[in-house]
């Protein structure tokens, strides 16, 4: 696996690309440090607006962007340049060609992903401005938010390296799951949240601190239902991912 | 290099390539249609034109396509899905793109990494001594010519010692001086007991390499067997040659009492259409016999040079 996660490393860490993703991640932070620094004292009005911030846009649009930038291009690239036959022609079992693709993305993605949030949080939740100070109650809602963006990253970079895989036209499906489906129609048909990625994310989110992310409410699915719903996702769409590499034609 | 130890005739009696009744289509598009055939060590040359389905069999025999009907097996085993098989067969496929960032020696690494080369640095450093170049290993293979990027992508399809070679296309981009090299180096691995099978669509490309040729045409083996015999049906093939005159039916009665020509036809641009077995008597004979007419030749042209009127025909045999 080790070569093929260098690799894939190698392919994902553009300058272009990552440049993108850092812009995309400091924009949370920005904003937090921002209207911390705007509202000063006033704690409630602060938190209110990092949850908005968090849930509206980190782990509405942010999370899926940037997750869906890095994994379909995993395999996508490899198909558009014609170098996949490089990596299935090895004695190398398809599960490990897909898990290093999946890691490299993770790896990529995910820290930045995490210490937006984790940071715009410790933000949010500071009433002296952009002066941190770390409190047990503002430490638990950090981890909060990171363990969620991280199954968050985890389920989106199963979904869409695979959607990489079987379609030269992966980030548009992307896309459209993430605004049509999680964002328009889980607001007409609650169930939905069920199948949703970011339905998961703000149900570990507030599984994990109910007492800061009181106000996502009602709007979220039960901490287990998300739990076993990001784990079965991520699960099944790794199998769909080498299954399709086991039985496509490799251009 | 090790050299394989098969004796010669065990080598003969045991093919390492077989294809029995293998068909693949996309859609309604048959692009291989129920090709049976065997390889055996040494150089065998698939040859055809563009789009005759050298591709599409290539890859049903390294594993990368399923046949849509019929067996393929190498080494005496099926290798579509069986990835340990790759530790004895070397694929370099036709598409040319290779990870730019990397140098030619961590693109040859890589792969013999992947095949959990141990230790590595003696391999990587033969497979790159073969093809002949260490003097730019370290180089961005973003900056090598089309030759040498040909080049090193075959130092990483030898760099695990395979004992099958399947080379699509190769010999693309490489200038003639390279394909001396190509096939000293094809010649050698050849020797140590090695299947190569090697495609082209440019007959000459492999006439002096391979000792056995599979030609395809439309997806079909057209022909399979020595290369002397396939080059002999070729010498028989009558050659067509249109030729624009300022009088075409005088030189038409004067080339019908020439004993080369098969036959003449008169198009209705007046343009004459020559058949010939014997193309040099042709040559001498069309500038002799307008001379001798007064007629002014405006115009000569071979009418099927063309690869693939020359595989067509062997088709039609």
């Amino acid at each position: 696996m080790g070569p093929l996660l260098g690799l894939s490393l190698r392919q994902l860490t553009g300058r272009r690309r990552l440049l993108l993703i850092v812009l995309l991640a400091l924009l949370p932070i920005s904003l937090a440090a921002l209207v911390s620094a705007l509202l000063g004292e006033d704690e409630t009005s602060n938190r209110d607006f990092t949850n908005t911030l968090l849930d509206g846009l980190l782990i509405a649009g942010i999370l899926p962007l940037v997750t869906m930038v890095l994994a379909t291009t995993a395999f996508g690239n490899e198909l558009e340049d014609r170098t996949l036959s490089y990596l299935v022609l090895k004695p190398v079992p398809r599960s490990l060609i897909v898990l290093p693709k999946l890691l490299a993305s993770i790896i990529v993605g995910g820290p930045m992903l995490i210490a937006s949030g984790v940071v715009a949080t410790l933000l949010g939740a500071s009433s002296m401005g952009a002066i941190i100070v770390v409190v047990d109650s503002e430490f638990q809602a950090a981890a909060a938010v990171g363990l969620a963006v991280f199954a968050g990253v985890v389920t989106y970079t199963a979904i869409f390296t695979w959607a990489g895989l079987i379609s030269t036209r992966a980030l548009a499906f992307a896309l459209i799951y993430v605004f049509l489906w999680e964002g328009l129609l889980t607001s007409f048909l609650g169930g939905i949240r069920y199948l949703s990625v970011r339905g998961y994310t703000l149900g570990i989110l507030h599984g994990i601190d109910d007492q800061s992310f009181g106000s996502l409410g009602e709007r979220v699915i039960e901490f287990p239902a998300a739990i076993v719903g990001a784990v079965v996702v991520s699960v099944t769409f790794f199998w769909l991912t080498v299954r399709r590499l086991r039985t496509m034609d490799v251009p | 290099m090790t050299s394989l130890r098969s004796a010669p005739n065990q080598i003969m009696s045991e093919p390492t390539i077989t294809i029995q009744g293998a068909s693949k289509w996309f859609g309604n598009v048959v692009a291989v249609n129920d090709v049976s055939l065997q390889v055996y060590p040494g150089i065998t040359g698939l040859l055809g034109p563009n789009g005759a389905g050298k591709t599409t069999l290539l890859h049903m025999i390294s594993g990368l396509a399923k046949p849509s009907e019929g067996e393929v097996t190498v080494l005496g085993e099926s290798v579509r899905g069986n990835q340990q098989l790759y530790r004895r067969i070397g694929v370099m496929s036709e598409h040319e793109a290779v990870y730019g960032f990397y140098t030619g020696r961590q693109f040859v690494e890589f792969a013999g990494r992947s095949y959990g080369l141990k230790p590595l640095a003696p391999a990587v450093d033969r497979a790159i001594d073969n093809v002949g170049l260490t003097a730019v290993q370290d180089r961005l293979l973003g900056t090598y010519s089309r030759g040498m990027r040909q080049r090193m992508r075959l130092a990483a399809t030898l760099v695990h010692d395979p004992e099958v070679l399947i080379l699509d296309e190769p010999l693309n981009g490489t200038d003639p001086h390279q394909r001396i090299e190509f096939h000293d180096q094809i010649r050698l691995l050849a020797s140590e007991g090695r299947t190569i099978l090697i495609s082209s669509h440019i007959l000459e490309e492999v006439e002096t390499l391979a000792e056995h040729i599979l030609l395809m045409v439309s997806g079909k083996l057209a022909a399979a067997g020595d290369y002397r015999a396939i080059r002999e049906k070729l010498d028989e093939r009558p050659y067509k040659v249109r030729i624009e005159v300022s009088n075409p039916r005088l030189m038409a009665e004067a080339l019908i009492r020439v004993e080369e020509v098969d036959s003449i036809t008169v198009e209705a641009s007046g343009a004459l259409v020559i058949l010939s077995q014997n193309i040099h008597a042709l040559q001498q004979s069309v500038p002799r016999l307008a001379k001798e007419q007064g007629v002014r030749l405006l115009r000569v042209e071979p009418l099927d040079d063309s690869l693939e009127s020359v595989f067509g025909y062997l088709v039609e045999r």
